[in-house]
C-alpha cells in the first residue's frame, strides 16, 4: 500500500474514533470490528495476534487529528492546567507504588487492612484533586469530560472488591484510565513524554516556601 | 456538666485509657510518664468530642492550651497557633486529617510571618485550614470555590478571596477568633469521620461502624523557621538494623502531616537536638520492647514529641538487632530475645529479596514455591541452563513443568519458573531443596519452545532475555530488578546460638548433595535427617539406570547394577566426608521406576520398549515404590547399602566417623521392613567379609502410610528409629494428591473456611497429628528408647514445629534453608 492510497481512502466517523482510541490507548484488544478493519486496510493499524496496534502512520494521523491549534485559547488553558495535573499525576504514581509495595520495598501482600485502608483513603484526596483539574479541562475541551465518569467507574469497581481495578494494566483500572487521559493530553498539546517528564519533575521539586 | 479537658499526661491519674483518650491521648500520657518531652496539649475524650463544636467549650480548650504552653494566641512576641488532631480508641487508618494553623486571621498573619521569617509555609497552612473549614464546616461548594479562585494568581489574594467566599456563599464568615475556628474545625473533622469516606475506612479495617473519636488540641508554637521544624524518626536504620535514629525532617512551620516530599533533610540537620531525639527513641525501644517511631517538633532548637509508637512491621534486620541489643542491655532475658523474634523474619534474612521501585513490569504471577529472588536469562531447556551456567551466566529455567532429568539444571539455575504444578510439584520440591528460588503454576504463561518464546497475556519474552523471579511472593518481572543478597547480621548467629541453648528437639536437614550439606551445616544443622538417594540415579547416571531397568536378562541386570553401585559409592564418600562425625540418615530408593524411563519414549529395540511398557503404572504414587521395589528386585537395596557401607569404611580410614542411619521408605507392613532389614544386614555382612570391618548402623523406617502409623509398635520391633514422612502421610490420610489439590482445590477450601492452611504447609494436628501421636505412643511402649523424628517440609514450619515439640519428637529435619527457622521455632516451643 502506498502513501498516496492511504491518503486517498477517507475514514468514516467510526474509524476515525477508533484511530484516536488506538493512539490514546496504544492498542485494541478483542475482535476486529469494521472500524479497525478500515484502519488496517488503510495502513494506519496492524494486527498482532489478538491485538490491534497503530502503525507509525496511524499514530501520526491521530496526533494530527487531536493536536489543538497552536497558541489558541484551548491550548493555552490546557497547558496551564497541565502544571496542576502533573503534580497530581506524580502523587497517583506514588500511591500506586504504595499499593503494590510496602515502604520497606517488599511486595504488598494485602494482609494489613490498616495499610491498605490508608492508601485507599489517600486515593480519595488524589481523586478529588484530579476531579477539580479535570472539571476545568473539560470546560476547555469537552471531549475529555468522560474521563471523570471512567475514573469513578474504576474506583467503584475497586471498592466493590475488584482489587485489580486500581493498578492492573490488563483492566480499565484507575491507573489505566488515568494513563489514557494523560496520553490524550500529551497528544492534544503536542508534548513529548520527555518534555512531560521534565516538567513534572520540575513542578514536584519546586521549593514550596 | 462541663466538658472534660484532659491535659497530656493527666489521663492516667483520672483513670482514663485509650478507650476515652484515644490512641493518641493514651500515647502522650505514656510519654509524659517516661519523662519524655511532649508538645503541650489536651484531649477531649471519646463521647465528648461533639461538645468541642460549641464555641464556649472551644474557648475553654484554647485557654487551657495557652496556659499549658505558657503562650497566648495573638501574643506578638511569643505567638502560638493551635492544631486539632483526632484519634480513635483503636489504631486506625483513614482518620480525618490534622487541622493546623487554627487562630490565623487577616489581622495577625503579617506579624506571624515576621516572626517566622518567611511566608510560604504559613500561607499554605492557612489555605489548607480555610479550604477545610469552607468545605466541611461552612458548606461552600468546592466547584464554586475553584471557580472563584481560578483567576487569582497570588497566594495571599487567594486567601482573601476564600475568606470572602465563605462570608458570601457559606453558612457564615470564618470566625476571627481561635475558639470560633476551633469549634468549626471540630465540626469539619467529625463530619469527615461520619462521611461515607470515614465509613469506608472503618468498614475495610473491620472497625466498629460507630467508632468514636477523641479530639486533641495542641499548641503550635511559632518561631523563626531556621530553628523550627517537624519530622518523623524511627529508632533503627531499616537497612542495617543498627540503633541509629533514621528519618526525615522539614525545616519551617508545620503544615500538614510530616510526609510532604521535596523539602526534607536528614536528621543530622537537627544538631544537638538530635541527641535528645536519639535518647528518647532508645527509652521508647526499651519501653515498647520494639522498634520505635516518633513524630517530633523542633522549636528554638528543642525537640518535643508529637506522637510515638512501636513500628508494627520492623524489617527483619531491625528486629534481630533489636532483640540482641535489648538482651545485652538487660531489658530482655536471652530467652525473651529468642521469644521476641518471628521465625518468618529469620527466613527473610536468609533469602535474597527484590527491592521494588513501582515501575517494574510484572510478566506473570504464580505460587511462591521456593523463597529467594534471582534474575537471569530465560532458558527453555535444561541443556541451555547448563550451557550458560558453565560460563557463569545466571539462568532462569522456564518450563511447563520439570522432570527428574531437569534436576542438574535446577541445581545450577538462578531460579525456576513453571507454568503448571503446585507447591509440591517436582520443580517446587527440588528447588526448595536446592535453595533455588522458584515460582510454580504461573498458569498465564504460554511456552513455545520451537519459537523460543514465552508469553503471558499481551507480554512476551524471548529465550535469552532477562527476567527476575521473586520466589517469596510468586511474582515474575520483566527485565532485571534490583536484588539484595542475603547477608544476615552477626546478631542472628548470636540469637540462634541462644536458641540452641534452650531447645530440646534436634534439628537436622534434608540434603542429597555435598553442596546442600555444606549449606545445612553452616546454617546450624546437627546432621542430615534425610538423604534421598534418587538423585544418584539421575543426570549422567540415567542411561545406566535405564540399562538396569530394561535389562533383557539377569546377567545384564547384575552388570548394570554393579556399575551403579560403584558410582553410588563415590557419591556416598563425598557426602560422608561433608557430614563429618554427625548423624546421617540415608533413605534407600523410593521413587517409582517409571520416573527413570526415557521421557521421549525412544528405546534401543522393541524388546526394551515392551519391558518399559510393563513398568507403566496407573497410579504410580500408590504403586511400586519404596520398600515395594526391594521386594520385586532383591538386589537393589543390598547394592545401595553396600555402596554406603564401603564408603563409610573408606572415610573412617580418612579420620571421620559419620553415624549411619539406614532408612526404609513407604513401609506399610512390618514384614516388609523385616525383609528390607535383612537385605541391609546382608550388605553389612558382605562388606565385613570384604574389608574386615563390621560397619555400625541404625536401621529405621519411614512412617508415611496410615497403616505404618497404626502398627508403629510392630514396626518398632525391627527399627532403631522411626521418621515421619508427613508429606505422604498427609496425602494418604486425606486421600489428597498434593499437586492436584494445591493447584485446583486448596484456594476454594481456604476461601470457604474449610481449611485454614494447606495441610502440606502446616501440619494437620487433628487428623495426621492424631495418627502421629498414636504411633509415638505405641512405638515407645515397645521400645522406650526409640528415636523418632520427622523429615519433610513441616520440619521447617514454625507452627508445626511447636506442635511437634508437644508430641515429644526427638528431632525434625527440614530443607537446609529452613534450618534456622526450625532452630528458633524449636526453642520458642519450650520457652
Amino acid at each position: 500500500m502506498t502513501e498516496a492510497s492511504t491518503a486517498a481512502v477517507p475514514l468514516d466517523d467510526a474509524a476515525r474514533a477508533a484511530l484516536l482510541e488506538l493512539a490514546v490507548r496504544g492498542l485494541h484488544r478483542g475482535a476486529l470490528g469494521p472500524a479497525q478493519r478500515q484502519l488496517v486496510d488503510a495502513g494506519l493499524a496492524m494486527v498482532k495476534g489478538p491485538l490491534v496496534m497503530p502503525t507509525a502512520e496511524g499514530r501520526a494521523a491521530a496526533a494530527d487529528e487531536l493536536r489543538l491549534p497552536e497558541g489558541g485559547e484551548q491550548e493555552t488553558t490546557l497547558r496551564r492546567l497541565m502544571t496542576t495535573f502533573l503534580p497530581i499525576n506524580h502523587r497517583l504514581r506514588e500511591l500506586c507504588t504504595s499499593w503494590q509495595r510496602r515502604p520497606d520495598g517488599s511486595a504488598n501482600d494485602h494482609g494489613d487492612p490498616a495499610y491498605d485502608a490508608a492508601v485507599r483513603d489517600e486515593l480519595d484526596d488524589v481523586d478529588e484533586a484530579v476531579g477539580r483539574v479535570l472539571r476545568r479541562m473539560a470546560e476547555a475541551a469537552p471531549s475529555l469530560a468522560h474521563y471523570r465518569a471512567d475514573l469513578t467507574a474504576a474506583l467503584e469497581a475497586f471498592d466493590d472488591g475488584h482489587t485489580g481495578m486500581l493498578t492492573s494494566p490488563l483492566e480499565p483500572s484507575y491507573h489505566t484510565v488515568w494513563m489514557w487521559l494523560h496520553q490524550e493530553l500529551l497528544l492534544m498539546l503536542g508534548m513529548s513524554r520527555e518534555e512531560d517528564g521534565e516538567l513534572e519533575a520540575a513542578l514536584v521539586a519546586a521549593p514550596s516556601a | 456538666m462541663s466538658t472534660p479537658l484532659v491535659p497530656y499526661g493527666q489521663g492516667r491519674a483520672r483513670g482514663l485509657g485509650a478507650a476515652a483518650l484515644g490512641v493518641h491521648g493514651d500515647e502522650m500520657d505514656r510519654l509524659v510518664a517516661l519523662g519524655l518531652p511532649v508538645v503541650p496539649g489536651l484531649t477531649v475524650p471519646v463521647g465528648h468530642a461533639e461538645e468541642l463544636t460549641d464555641p464556649a467549650v472551644a474557648r475553654s480548650a484554647v485557654d487551657l492550651v495557652s496556659q499549658l504552653a505558657g503562650r497566648t494566641v495573638g501574643d506578638p512576641a511569643h505567638p502560638v497557633l493551635l492544631r486539632l488532631v483526632a484519634s480513635a480508641p483503636l489504631p486506625a487508618a483513614g482518620l480525618p486529617p490534622e487541622v493546623v494553623a487554627i487562630g490565623l486571621t487577616p489581622g495577625n498573619v503579617d506579624g506571624l510571618v515576621g516572626v517566622i521569617g518567611r511566608d510560604g509555609d504559613l500561607h499554605q497552612a492557612w489555605g489548607a485550614l480555610l479550604r477545610l473549614l469552607a468545605e466541611d464546616a461552612l458548606g461552600v461548594d468546592p466547584a464554586e470555590r475553584d471557580d472563584a479562585l481560578a483567576g487569582i494568581p497570588a497566594p495571599r489574594d487567594q486567601l482573601s478571596a476564600l475568606l470572602a467566599l465563605c462570608a458570601t456563599s457559606g453558612l457564615g464568615p470564618v470566625p476571627e477568633d481561635a475558639a470560633g475556628q476551633l469549634a468549626l474545625a471540630a465540626t469539619a473533622v467529625l463530619r469527615r469521620w461520619a462521611s461515607p469516606r470515614g465509613a469506608r475506612a472503618r468498614r475495610t479495617q473491620r472497625l466498629p461502624p460507630d467508632l468514636g473519636l477523641a479530639l486533641h488540641v495542641q499548641a503550635l508554637r511559632i518561631g523563626h523557621w531556621e530553628r523550627s521544624g517537624h519530622g518523623l524518626a524511627t529508632s533503627r536504620d531499616p537497612e542495617t538494623g543498627r540503633a541509629v535514629a533514621t528519618g526525615r525532617f522539614h525545616r519551617g512551620v508545620r503544615r500538614t502531616a510530616p510526609s510532604a516530599a521535596g523539602s526534607e533533610e536528614s536528621l543530622s540537620g537537627l544538631g544537638p537536638a538530635g541527641e535528645v531525639l536519639q535518647q528518647a527513641l532508645t527509652t521508647l525501644e526499651h519501653h515498647f520492647g520494639s522498634v520505635a517511631e516518633v513524630g517530633f517538633e523542633l522549636r528554638d532548637g528543642r525537640v518535643s514529641l508529637l506522637s510515638a509508637g512501636a513500628v508494627e512491621r520492623p524489617t527483619p534486620r531491625a528486629a534481630v538487632c533489636l532483640a540482641v541489643d535489648l538482651a545485652d542491655a538487660g531489658v530482655l532475658t536471652r530467652a525473651g530475645a529468642v521469644r521476641s523474634l518471628a521465625p518468618s523474619a529469620v527466613q527473610e534474612l536468609l533469602h535474597a529479596s527484590v527491592r521494588l521501585t513501582g515501575s517494574e513490569a510484572v510478566l506473570a504471577t504464580g505460587l511462591a514455591a521456593s523463597p529467594g529472588a534471582a534474575e537471569g536469562v530465560v532458558c527453555l531447556s535444561a541443556q541451555r541452563v547448563l550451557a550458560l551456567a558453565a560460563d557463569g551466566t545466571p539462568a532462569v529455567l522456564v518450563a511447563d513443568e520439570t522432570d527428574p532429568g531437569d534436576v542438574p539444571a535446577i541445581l545450577v539455575a538462578g531460579a525456576v519458573l513453571t507454568a503448571h504444578g503446585g507447591l509440591a510439584s517436582h520443580a517446587a520440591v527440588v528447588a526448595r531443596g536446592a535453595g533455588t528460588p522458584a515460582v510454580c503454576g504461573a498458569s498465564s504463561l504460554r511456552i513455545d519452545r520451537a519459537q523460543g518464546l514465552v508469553s503471558a497475556g499481551d507480554l512476551q519474552v524471548r529465550e535469552g532475555e532477562v527476567v527476575t523471579v521473586d520466589g517469596r511472593t510468586g511474582t515474575v518481572y520483566l527485565g532485571a530488578v534490583d536484588i539484595r543478597p542475603a547477608e544476615p547480621p552477626a546478631e542472628l548467629d548470636r540469637l540462634l546460638g541462644w536458641a540452641d541453648g534452650s531447645r530440646r528437639m534436634g534439628v537436622r536437614a534434608n540434603s542429597d548433595t555435598v553442596r546442600e550439606t555444606e549449606v545445612a551445616l553452616r546454617l546450624g544443622a546437627e546432621g542430615i535427617g534425610l538423604c534421598r538417594t534418587e538423585h544418584q540415579f539421575l543426570g549422567e547416571r540415567l542411561p545406566l539406570v535405564q540399562r538396569m531397568l530394561l535389562a533383557p536378562d539377569a546377567a545384564a541386570h547384575r552388570a548394570a547394577l554393579e556399575e551403579l553401585r560403584r558410582a553410588q559409592h563415590e557419591d556416598f564418600v563425598h557426602l560422608l566426608r561433608a557430614v563429618g562425625d554427625r548423624p546421617v540418615t540415608v533413605r534407600l530408593l523410593d521413587a517409582p521406576l517409571h520416573e527413570f524411563l526415557p521421557r521421549d519414549a525412544v528405546y534401543e529395540d522393541e524388546a526394551a520398549r515392551l519391558r518399559a511398557a510393563e513398568l507403566h503404572e496407573v497410579n504410580p504414587m500408590l504403586g511400586v515404590r519404596g520398600v515395594r521395589l526391594a521386594l520385586l528386585d532383591e538386589e537393589l537395596y543390598p547394592a545401595q547399602a553396600e555402596a554406603l557401607f564401603l564408603a563409610w569404611v573408606q572415610v573412617v580410614e580418612e579420620g571421620v566417623r559419620p553415624l549411619l542411619e539406614v532408612m526404609v521408605p513407604l513401609v506399610s507392613l512390618p514384614e516388609e521392613l523385616a525383609v528390607a532389614a535383612g537385605q541391609v544386614r546382608l550388605a553389612r555382612d558382605r562388606v565385613e567379609a570384604q574389608t574386615g570391618v563390621r560397619v555400625p548402623y541404625l536401621l529405621g523406617s519411614m512412617v508415611e502410610t496410615p497403616r505404618a502409623a497404626l502398627l508403629a509398635d510392630r514396626m518398632a520391633e525391627h527399627a532403631h528409629f522411626l521418621s515421619f514422612g508427613t508429606n505422604d502421610l498427609t496425602q494418604m490420610t486425606y486421600g489428597f494428591s498434593r499437586d492436584d489439590v494445591e493447584s485446583r482445590l486448596l484456594r476454594s477450601y481456604l476461601d470457604r473456611g474449610l481449611l485454614t492452611a494447606s495441610p502440606f504447609a502446616e501440619l494437620d494436628a487433628d487428623g495426621v497429628g492424631a495418627l502421629m501421636a498414636l504411633a509415638v505412643d505405641r512405638a515407645r511402649r515397645v521400645r522406650p528408647e526409640i528415636k523418632i523424628g520427622l523429615c519433610g517440609e513441616h520440619g521447617g514450619d514454625a507452627a508445626s514445629v511447636a506442635w511437634l515439640e508437644g508430641l515429644g519428637l526427638d528431632y525434625v529435619s527440614c530443607s537446609p534453608q529452613r534450618v534456622p527457622v526450625a532452630r528458633l521455632a524449636a526453642a520458642q516451643a519450650v520457652l
